[in-house]
C-alpha cells in the first residue's frame, strides 16, 4: 500500500484554505524585505563609503581567496570502520604466534600486528628450539607486502580461475593414473606432520605418486651420514652452550649450517663465567662468521680440510692416519684432538664439509666421546633433501615418464646446476603446476603458476626437531587470490576440508593428545612425546638392528677416515661455497632490507663476489682500491667450473681466506621476480655441480672495474684498541681489571680523577623516574645482524640502494662494525703500536689487515651520550636530552645543518640526503602503496633534509611506561626493550632501566669488563660494552 | 739644491703628479665612460658563471643535499670550505679600513675602497653557504632568535654555528655601513658631475645629500673614527667565531685552542692576497696606475708576510702538538704524517706549498715589488687558502675516531657548479661596482696628494720662479684641458 503521509511544517498548513499558509508558500521571507526602503534612501547611499574603487577591491580580494582557497591540499585516503573488528582496538598492537618455514629458515615466532597488518617479527618467549630468528626471518615481513607477488593463478603469463586450474590438474592426474604416468611433487622441506600425512592420502588416490624434497643448498650428505648411523633421515642437533671445547671443520654454525640457529647457545658460552669460557677452534677455508668468531681459526684448502678431519680423527683416537698436512695446520689439528680429548664428553666436533665421509666421521667422533653437546635422540627434520631422488626425477622426466608435477616453493631453474636438464625435462612434462610467491624462473616456464601466499598469510605445522612443534597461523587475511599448496592437495584430493581443518584433525588425533588445541595455536610450539604413525614406523625400522649398525658403523667409519685421508690435493684452485646471513638460498632476494644488510665480514651490500686471498690476488694480478669518492673497486674474474663459466665475477680480496681458495655466495643474480635494483651478483648455484659446496675451479682475469657497495672503507683499528677492547681469558682471570680494562682518568687540579668525574656542566638529577641504559657484551654478540634488520622494521629506516650505499649514505642507525687485526692477532697490533708509536712504517703496517686476522664485532647505534656532543652545536636544539637518558632528534625541528653528524665522535647519525619515501629514484617498498604497509604506524617517516639516528626505542619504552601506568602497577625488569636488545638471541644486548637497582642491567654496569666507548671523551654514554674475552689457552 | 732636510724614505703614495681635478677626473672616468670590451667579457663570463651556480642551487635546493658529494661521515665539505674561504677575504677590508685609519696609515686610501667592497660582495657569498648547506634551507629563518608560535621554541645559545649567524651579520651591516659612509663625499662628487638626469638623480640618492659643508666633514671625520673603532674588534670578532665552529667541536684536528689567532691572521693572509689579486688587475684596466703602486704592493706583500708568518707557526705548533700528544687519534688530523702520507697528500701538500712555501719568496724585496710576481703569489694564496679549508674540514672529517666510519669525499659538479657560482656572483659585483662606483676613496687620496714636494722643486729648477698658489693655477698642472669647473672644487 502506497503511502499517502502528509508533511506539514506549520499547524497553519493542516487548516484548509489558510491564508496564512496561501502567503508563505508564495513569500519566501515572512517579512517583508525593505528594499525600497533602503535603495530609495538615496542619501543613506551616496553617504554610504563603499566606492566603486572599494567595490573592485573585494572583488580582488574574494577572487584571489575563492582561487586560493580552491588549491586542495593533498588528500590522504584513510577509510575508517563501519564496524569495528572484535579484538582490534586502533593504536594497539596485536600478537599471533606464528612460524617461518620456507625450506631454508625455520623458526617458531611471534608477529606483530597493527590495525590487522603484520609489522614485526619478534621473538618468540615459548620456543625451546629455533625460537630465534636470525636477519632473513626479521625481514620476512617484507616479502609479505612484495609488489612483484604473484597476485593469482596464472596460465601462460594470464590470470585465470582457481577452477580452471582445478579442472586441468585433476584431469591430468586422472589421465596420468590411467596411463601409469608419474605424478611427481617437487617440494621445499616442509618437515610439516600434517603435509606428511596429506600427501600419503593424496598418493594413495593417484598412485604412482612420488613426494621429492628438495634443498636449494643441500643438506645430503649431513642426511645420509646420519641417516646410515642413526637410522632416520634427519640431523643431529647441538646444544654449544654445554660445550667446553668446539672444533669447526668448516661448518658455518652461526650461519646457517644445517639449517642454523645455534648462535643463542653457542653465546652462552662464551660469556665467561666463574673464569670459564668455551674454546673454539676453527678450520675452513672461507672467512666465515663462525670462524670471525673462533678463539683460533686455521686457514686451509677444502682438500687439506678432509685430510685434516682424518687426522683428528686418529689422533683422538691414536691412531695413526695417512695423508700430508703442512706443518702448522698438523700441528693445530694435534692440539685440537688433545682439547678435544682432555675434555671429553664436554666437547663437540662439527663439521660443514658437504661428503658423506666426512659428516659419518664427525658423527662417529661424537658418539665416541660421548658429547653432551650432540643430541642424536631428538634430531632436527627441518632438512630433508634428497639428492638422489631430485637427480631421478630429472632422468624420468627427460625419459618423459613424469604426467604431472607439482612444485611448491622450490625454484630449480635458478638453484640447480643442471638447470638446463631440468627445463628440457620441464618440456616432457605433460602438466606442470608451480606453487610460488613469485613469478620465477621455475614458474615462468610451468604451464601453470599457482599464486602461493606468504607464510603469514597460510596456515601449517612444522616437526622442527623429533617432538618439538611449531604451528603456523595466518595473521592477515591473504592480500591475493591464492592458495597454499597444501589445500590445492586437498582440493585434488577430492576432500571437503581446508587445511586448517585438516591440521587440527591431525594434531588432534596424533599430536596433542589431551592438550588443547587453542593453547598450542597460542603459543605456537608445541612439545609431544607422541609422534605421527608413519615417523614412529619408520623408527621401529631403525632400531630393530642395532647392534648390527653400530658394528657396521665402525667399519664404515674407519673407511671413511681413510677415504678423507686418500683426499688428493687439488691442483689450482679450489672453490667453496657459502650462504649469507642476508641472501641465504635467494629466495628473499627482493627484499631490500636483506639487499642493503651489511655482510658481517666484507661489509659489502647488494653485491656477492670471489672472496680470494691476498697473496693469491697479488698473484693473479687481482686488485681492490679505494676511489676518490671512498669506494671500493675490484676487477673482475672468469670462473670456471667443468665446462661452466661465470663470466664477470667480481673479486674481493678477504683477509683469512685460506691461500688456493675462494669463496662465493649463493643467492644472487636471480633475474625473474625482482624489481630492477634488486638484480645484482652472479648466480652461484650454475657451479655447484653435484651439490658439493667444494669445486675444483679456474680462475682468470678479465678486464673491467667492479663497482663495491661497501660501509665499511677501514678494515682495521688501526692500532686503537681503546675502542674494542679486549684481552685473554688467562689475563682476564689472573689480572686486576685495571690492567686490561682501565677506566680513563683526566686530571683535575694536578690530580688524577675519573673522566666521569670531571665536567663542566651543571647535570641534572638522573635518579628521578626512568634511566635506560643498554649494555652491549662483546663476547656474546656473534655479528649475526639479525639486531639491524629489526631496528630497521621497528624503526621505518629506509632503505637507499647500491649507488647510495657506495656513497656512504647507508641509513642504518645500528651498524655491526667489523675490525681486523693487522698482525696475527689485536694483541700483536698493541704491541707493535707501543713499541713504535707514531712512526711512519707503524702507520702503514696497521692500515692493512693481517692474512689470517683476528676478527672483532662492535654493534655501534647512538650512544644516547649524557654529555652529548651533538646536543651542544645544534643551532636550533632540535637534539636535545630526555629525562630518561635519551639523546633525541626532534625531526620537525631539524634545519639540516649536519652539524650534529660531524661533531659525533661515534658517527652514528645519519642525514636524509634525499626523499627516500614516494621517490621513483628510490624504487624500494617505500615507494609502492603495498611495501608501506610494513611500516610501523609508531615511527614518523622522515623527510628530506633531516638528521635521524637510533632514538633508543623511545615508543616501545614508552608504551611500556604508559601500559603499567594504566594496569597501576610498577614495571618489571626485562620489560623495557629495544628492537635490538628483543631480537638479540645471544643475549648480547640487556636493555633497562639504571634506576632500577634489581635490574639486570645494572648487574652488568657492574660488571669488570664494562667500559664506555671513546669514554675518556668525556661523553658519558648511556649504551656500553664488555670487553672481548679471547680464550686463548693453547694445551 | 734643497733648501732643507728632506726624508729619503718615503715614496710618494701618489705618483704622476696629479692634481685634484686629475683625482676627480680619472676616478670619475670608468663611471662616466663606456665599458670597453675586456669589461664585457669579463662581465659575460662572471654573469654566466653565476647564473649557473643559481641553477645548481635550484637543483640542490629542490632534490635534496645529496647531490652533493657529502656522505655520513663527512657532513660538510666544499660547502663550508667556500664559507669560510669567503670569510677570510672578507677580512681584508675592514682590516684596511678601520685598522689602518687607526694606525693613520696613509697608504690604505689607495685601495681601502675596493679592499671594502670586496669585504662585502664576498661576505655576501659566504652567508650564502651556511643557507644553502642546510638540509631544509627554507627553515633557515629558524635560526633566528625571533619570536615564534611554537611556544616557548628558542635558539640553542650554546650552537657556534648560531654565533655565526650573529659574527656575520654583524659584520656584514658594520661594513656595509663604514663603506657607505666613506663613499658620500664620492658619490656627491659623482652626483655634482653627472650630466644625465637619471644618473644624477640616482647618485643624489645615494650620497644621502652631502652638500660639502664643513660641518658635513667634521661628522664624517667623527663618523668614521667611531665606525673604525667599532669594526676593530670586529675584525678579531668574526674568524674567531668562525673558528668556534670547529674549535669548540670534539673532532680530532678540530678541537684545537689556538684556532682563533690561527683563523684570524689566515683570514687577513687570504684576504689581502685577494685584495692584490683585484687591484693589480683594476689599476692597469682601469688606469689607476698613478694611485695604486709599487709602494702600495710592497706594503700589502708586507701585510701578507706576517700574516703567513703567525699561519706558519700556527701550522707547525698543529703538527707538533698533534705528534706530542701521544694519542693516536690525533694520527690521521689535517697537519700530521697520517694526512702527508695519506689518500688526501696532494691537499696536504697544496696547503704547504701554497701557504708555507711560496710566501716566503716575499722576503726578497726585488720580488714583493714585482707586480707579476705579487699578482701570481697571491693567486697561490688564494688557492692555499681555499685547500687549508678543505684540509680543515674534509681531511679531519674523514678520518676520525672510529677507523669502521672512515671515509672519503669526491665532489660533484653541483658542488664545483655553486662554488663557481659564488666567484661568479662576486666578479659580476664587483665588475658592476667597478663601473658604478668611485672605485678610490678620491675625497681622501686628496687629502695625501702634497705629500711629495717633487714638482714644486722641479718647477723651481726649470723655471726659477716662484710656485706660490701653484696648485690653483691650471698652467702649472699636467692636466691640459679647460674643465676645471666648480664641482670640483665644492667637492674638495
Amino acid at each position: 500500500m502506497a503511502s499517502n503521509r502528509k508533511y506539514w511544517s506549520s499547524v497553519e498548513e493542516l487548516k484548509p484554505n489558510s491564508s496564512i499558509a496561501d502567503t508563505l508558500k508564495q513569500n519566501e521571507f515572512v517579512e517583508e524585505i525593505p528594499t525600497a526602503e533602503f535603495l530609495g534612501n538615496e542619501e543613506a547611499l551616496g553617504a554610504s563609503s563603499t566606492s566603486r574603487r572599494d567595490f573592485l577591491k573585494y572583488v580582488g580580494f574574494t577572487t584571489a581567496a575563492a582561487s586560493l582557497a580552491a588549491c586542495e591540499g593533498p588528500v590522504t585516503k584513510s577509510i575508517p570502520y563501519v564496524v569495528q573488528p572484535e579484538n582490534i582496538i586502533p593504536g594497539v598492537a596485536n600478537y599471533y604466534a606464528t612460524t617461518i618455514a620456507n625450506g631454508f629458515d625455520f623458526s617458531s615466532i611471534l608477529i606483530k600486528t597493527r590495525e590487522g597488518r603484520p609489522i614485526m617479527v619478534e621473538h618468540n618467549k615459548e620456543a625451546k628450539i629455533n625460537g630465534s630468528p636470525n636477519a632473513r626471518v626479521y625481514a620476512s615481513v617484507l616479502d609479505l607486502y612484495d609488489s612483484l607477488r604473484v597476485q593469482g593463478p596464472k596460465a601462460n603469463g594470464e590470470y585465470t580461475s582457481w577452477d580452471e586450474l582445478d579442472t586441468q590438474v585433476v584431469a591430468a592426474l586422472n589421465s596420468a593414473k590411467a596411463s601409469g604416468k608419474q605424478i611427481a611433487l617437487l617440494t621445499q622441506t616442509y618437515a610439516s606432520p600434517s603435509t606428511k600425512k596429506l600427501i600419503a592420502e593424496f598418493s594413495q588416490k593417484f598412485a604412482n605418486v612420488k613426494h621429492i624434497q628438495y634443498d636449494a643448498i643441500s643438506e645430503d650428505a649431513a642426511l645420509d651420514a646420519f641417516e646410515s648411523t642413526y637410522g632416520q633421515r634427519a640431523l643431529a642437533d647441538y646444544d654449544f652452550s654445554k660445550a667446553e671445547v668446539i672444533v669447526s671443520f668448516a661448518a658455518d654454525f652461526l650461519g646457517d649450517w644445517q639449517g642454523g640457529g645455534y648462535d643463542a647457545g653457542y653465546a652462552k658460552g662464551r660469556i665467561p663465567t666463574q673464569g670459564k669460557m668455551s674454546r673454539h677452534i676453527q678450520f675452513e677455508s672461507n672467512m666465515s662468521l663462525t670462524g670471525a668468531n673462533a678463539d683460533k681459526r686455521v686457514p686451509l684448502t677444502p682438500s687439506e680440510l678432509k685430510i685434516a678431519l682424518a687426522k683428528f680423527y686418529g689422533y683422538l683416537n691414536g691412531r695413526s692416519v695417512t695423508g700430508s698436512l703442512p706443518a702448522h695446520i698438523d700441528e693445530a689439528v694435534k692440539a685440537a684432538a688433545t682439547q678435544v680429548a682432555r675434555a671429553g664428553r664436554n666437547a663437540v666436533v662439527v663439521t660443514g664439509i658437504s661428503d658423506v665421509n666426512a659428516q659419518k666421521v664427525v658423527l662417529a667422533i661424537n658418539k665416541t666421546i660421548s658429547s653432551v653437546v650432540m643430541d642424536a635422540e631428538k634430531p632436527k627434520l627441518t632438512r630433508q633433501g634428497n639428492v638422489k631422488a631430485l637427480n631421478q626425477l630429472v632422468a624420468d622426466m627427460n625419459a618423459g615418464q613424469v604426467g604431472v608435477l607439482v612444485t611448491s616453493n622450490v625454484n630449480p631453474l635458478y638453484t640447480m646446476a643442471n638447470a638446463a636438464e631440468f627445463e628440457a625435462g620441464l618440456a616432457k612434462v605433460d602438466l606442470s603446476v608451480a606453487f610460488s610467491l613469485k613469478e620465477d624462473e621455475t614458474a615462468s616456464k610451468t604451464t601453470y603458476v599457482a599464486a602461493a601466499p606468504h607464510y603469514l598469510e597460510s596456515w601449517g605445522d612444522v616437526e622442527m626437531k623429533k617432538g618439538m612443534y611449531s604451528l603456523m597461523q595466518p595473521t592477515i587475511r591473504p592480500l591475493f587470490n591464492t592458495r597454499q599448496f597444501q589445500d590445492a592437495i586437498l582440493k585434488w584430493t577430492g576432500s571437503s576440508l581446508n587445511y586448517h581443518d585438516y591440521i587440527k584433525q591431525t594434531w588432534e588425533t596424533s599430536i596433542l593428545g589431551l592438550d588443547s588445541w587453542n593453547q598450542a595455536l597460542h603459543d605456537g610450539v608445541y612439545e609431544s612425546s607422541l609422534s605421527v604413525g608413519e615417523t614412529e614406523q619408520a623408527d621401529a625400522v631403525a632400531v630393530e638392528t642395532p647392534q648390527v649398525e653400530a658394528e657396521a658403523a665402525v667399519v664404515s667409519v674407519a673407511d671413511a677416515v681413510r677415504a678423507l685421508a686418500g683426499t688428493t690435493p687439488a691442483e689450482g684452485m679450489e672453490l667453496t661455497f657459502y650462504s649469507k646471513i642476508s641472501m641465504g638460498d635467494g629466495q628473499q632476494a627482493n627484499n631490500p632490507w636483506l639487499q642493503e644488510l651489511p655482510d658481517p665480514l666484507t661489509r659489502n651490500t647488494w653485491d656477492n663476489y670471489l672472496t680470494i686471498s691476498m697473496a693469491d690476488a697479488e698473484r693473479l694480478d687481482f686488485e681492490n682500491y679505494i676511489e676518490d669518492n671512498g669506494g671500493l673497486n675490484g676487477s673482475y674474474a672468469k670462473v670456471t667450473v667443468g665446462d661452466v663459466t661465470l663470466d664477470k665475477v667480481p673479486v674481493l680480496i678477504q683477509p683469512g681466506q685460506a691461500k688456493n681458495t675462494v669463496g662465493l655466495s649463493f643467492g644472487y643474480g636471480k633475474k625473474l621476480g625482482l624489481k630492477t635494483p634488486m638484480q645484482t651478483g652472479v648466480n652461484a648455484y650454475a657451479l655447484y655441480q653435484g651439490f658439493d659446496l667444494t669445486q675444483q675451479v679456474k680462475i682468470e682475469k678479465v678486464s673491467g672495474i667492479h663497482e663495491f657497495a661497501s660501509v665499511q672503507m677501514k678494515s682495521t683499528m688501526d692500532g686503537r684498541g681503546d675502542i674494542l677492547r679486549e684481552t685473554s681469558l688467562e689475563i682476564f682471570n689472573t689480572k686486576d681489571s685495571e690492567h686490561w680494562n682501565p677506566q680513563p682518568v683526566v686530571s683535575v687540579n694536578h690530580a688524577e680523577v675519573p673522566a666521569d668525574d670531571a665536567t663542566l656542566w651543571s647535570t641534572f638529577d638522573s635518579s628521578i623516574g626512568h634511566h635506560f641504559n643498554l649494555s652491549i657484551d662483546l663476547n656474546a654478540c656473534t655479528g649475526c645482524g639479525a639486531c639491524v634488520i629489526a631496528c630497521h622494521a621497528e624503526n621505518n629506516v629506509p632503505v637507499v640502494g647500491k649507488s647510495e650505499v657506495r656513497k656512504y649514505r647507508d641509513m642504518h642507525w645500528l651498524r655491526i662494525d667489523r675490525y681486523y687485526s693487522s698482525e696475527e692477532t689485536f694483541e700483536g697490533d698493541m704491541d707493535m703500536v707501543e713499541a713504535a708509536p707514531n712512526s711512519i712504517s707503524t702507520y702503514h703496517k696497521l692500515e692493512h689487515p693481517s692474512e689470517n686476522p683476528q676478527v672483532a664485532f662492535q654493534p655501534v647505534m647512538c650512544q644516547h651520550c649524557n654529555h652529548a656532543p651533538c646536543e651542544t652545536v645544534c643551532p636550533v636544539a632540535a637534539t636535545s636530552h630526555g629525562r630518561q637518558g635519551q639523546n633525541q632528534m626532534v625531526y620537525n625541528r631539524c634545519v639540516g645543518t649536519r652539524y650534529c653528524a660531524n661533531n659525533c665522535p661515534y658517527k652514528v647519525r645519519r642525514f636524509n640526503w634525499f626523499r627516500y619515501n614516494e621517490n621513483d629514484e628510490f624504487d624500494f617498498h617505500m615507494n609502492d602503496d603495498l611495501g608501506r604497509m610494513v611500516l610501523n604506524p609508531d615511527v614518523v617517516v622522515r623527510s628530506r633534509g633531516v638528521m635521524e639516528k637510533c632514538s633508543m626505542c623511545i615508543q616501545m619504552t614508552q608504551k611500556t611506561i604508559l601500559d603499567a601506568k594504566r594496569d597501576g602497577r610498577p614495571i618489571k625488569d626485562g620489560e623495557f626493550k629495544t628492537a635490538c636488545s628483543a631480537a638479540c638471541s645471544s643475549g648480547a644486548m640487556v636493555f633497562g632501566d639504571v634506576n632500577d637497582k634489581e635490574s639486570e642491567v645494572v648487574k652488568q654496569k657492574a660488571s669488570n669488563r664494562m667500559y664506555h666507548l671513546l669514554g675518556f671523551k668525556g661523553t658519558r654514554p648511556n649504551v656500553f660494552y664488555h670487553t672481548k674475552i679471547r680464550n686463548t689457552e693453547e694445551v | 739644491m734643497a733648501s732643507h732636510y728632506e726624508a729619503p724614505i718615503r715614496e710618494p703614495l701618489v705618483t704622476g703628479e696629479k692634481s685634484y681635478h686629475d683625482v676627480t677626473v680619472d676616478i670619475a672616468a670608468p663611471v662616466e665612460g663606456r665599458a670597453n670590451k675586456l669589461w664585457w667579457i669579463a662581465f659575460s663570463i662572471a654573469l654566466v658563471a653565476f647564473l649557473w651556480g643559481i641553477g645548481c642551487i635550484i637543483y640542490t635546493v629542490s632534490t635534496g643535499i645529496g647531490v652533493w658529494g657529502l656522505n655520513k661521515t663527512i657532513g660538510w665539505a666544499w660547502d663550508i670550505t667556500n664559507f669560510v674561504w669567503w670569510v677570510g677575504i672578507g677580512h681584508a677590508g675592514t682590516l684596511i679600513s678601520a685598522v689602518l685609519l687607526l694606525f693613520r696609515q696613509k697608504w690604505r686610501m689607495a685601495v681601502n675602497r675596493s679592499a671594502e667592497a670586496m669585504t662585502i660582495f664576498s661576505v655576501v657569498q659566504a652567508g650564502l653557504f651556511p643557507i644553502i648547506h642546510m638540509g631544509r634551507p627554507w627553515l633557515a629563518y629558524w635560526v633566528l632568535p625571533i619570536p615564534n608560535q611554537f611556544g616557548s621554541l628558542w635558539v640553542n645559545f650554546n650552537s657556534p654555528l648560531l654565533w655565526d649567524v650573529f659574527a656575520i651579520s654583524t659584520y656584514l651591516s658594520v661594513s656595509l655601513v663604514f663603506w657607505w659612509t666613506g663613499l658620500l663625499p664620492d658619490f656627491a662628487m659623482l652626483r655634482d658631475r653627472a650630466v644625465k638626469p637619471f644618473q644624477k638623480k640616482i647618485y643624489s640618492l645615494l650620497s644621502f645629500g652631502w652638500t660639502g659643508r664643513a660641518k658635513d666633514w667634521q661628522r664624517f671625520e667623527e663618523v668614521s673614527l667611531v665606525l673604525a673603532g667599532l669594526a676593530t674588534p670586529l675584525v678579531l670578532s668574526v674568524h674567531t667565531i668562525v673558528s668556534f665552529d670547529f674549535a669548540t667541536s670534539v673532532v680530532a684536528g678540530w678541537h684545537s685552542t689556538i684556532y682563533p689567532p690561527y683563523f684570524v691572521a689566515g683570514a687577513i693572509f687570504s684576504g689581502f692576497a685577494m685584495v692584490l689579486t683585484l687591484l693589480i688587475i683594476m689599476r692597469k684596466v682601469s688606469n689607476l696606475e698613478a694611485y695604486i703602486t709599487r709602494v702600495h704592493i710592497e706594503y700589502m706583500n708586507k701585510v701578507i708576510l706576517l700574516t703567513g708568518g703567525v699561519v706558519s707557526v700556527a701550522y707547525i705548533t698543529e703538527f707538533f702538538i698533534a705528534w706530542y700528544s701521544g694519542t693516536n687519534y690525533e694520527d690521521y688530523t689535517y697537519l700530521s704524517i697520517g694526512a702527508a702520507t695519506g689518500p688526501y697528500w696532494w691537499a696536504f701538500w697544496a696547503l704547504i706549498i701554497c701557504n708555507f712555501i711560496v710566501p716566503q719568496t716575499l722576503w726578497v724585496k726585488k720580488l714583493r715589488r714585482n707586480f707579476t710576481w705579487s699578482f701570481i703569489v697571491s693567486i697561490i694564496i688564494n688557492i692555499g687558502m681555499w685547500f687549508e679549508r678543505f684540509d680543515i674540514i674534509v681531511i679531519n672529517l674523514s678520518k676520525g675516531h672510529l677507523p669502521s666510519s672512515w671515509s672519503m669525499f669526491s665532489p660533484t659538479f653541483v658542488d664545483v657548479g655553486i662554488y663557481l657560482g659564488t666567484i661568479g656572483f662576486f666578479f659580476v659585483l664587483f665588475l658592476l661596482y667597478a663601473r658604478t662606483f668611485p672605485v678610490i676613496a678620491q675625497a681622501e687620496i686628496k687629502t695625501i696628494l702634497k705629500s711629495s714636494g717633487e714638482r714644486y722643486k722641479r718647477m723651481r729648477d726649470v723655471e726659477g720662479k716662484s710656485i706660490a698658489g701653484a696648485a690653483a693655477d691650471p698652467r702649472t698642472s699636467n692636466y691640459s684641458g679647460t674643465n676645471t669647473n666648480s664641482s670640483d672644487q665644492a667637492t674638495k
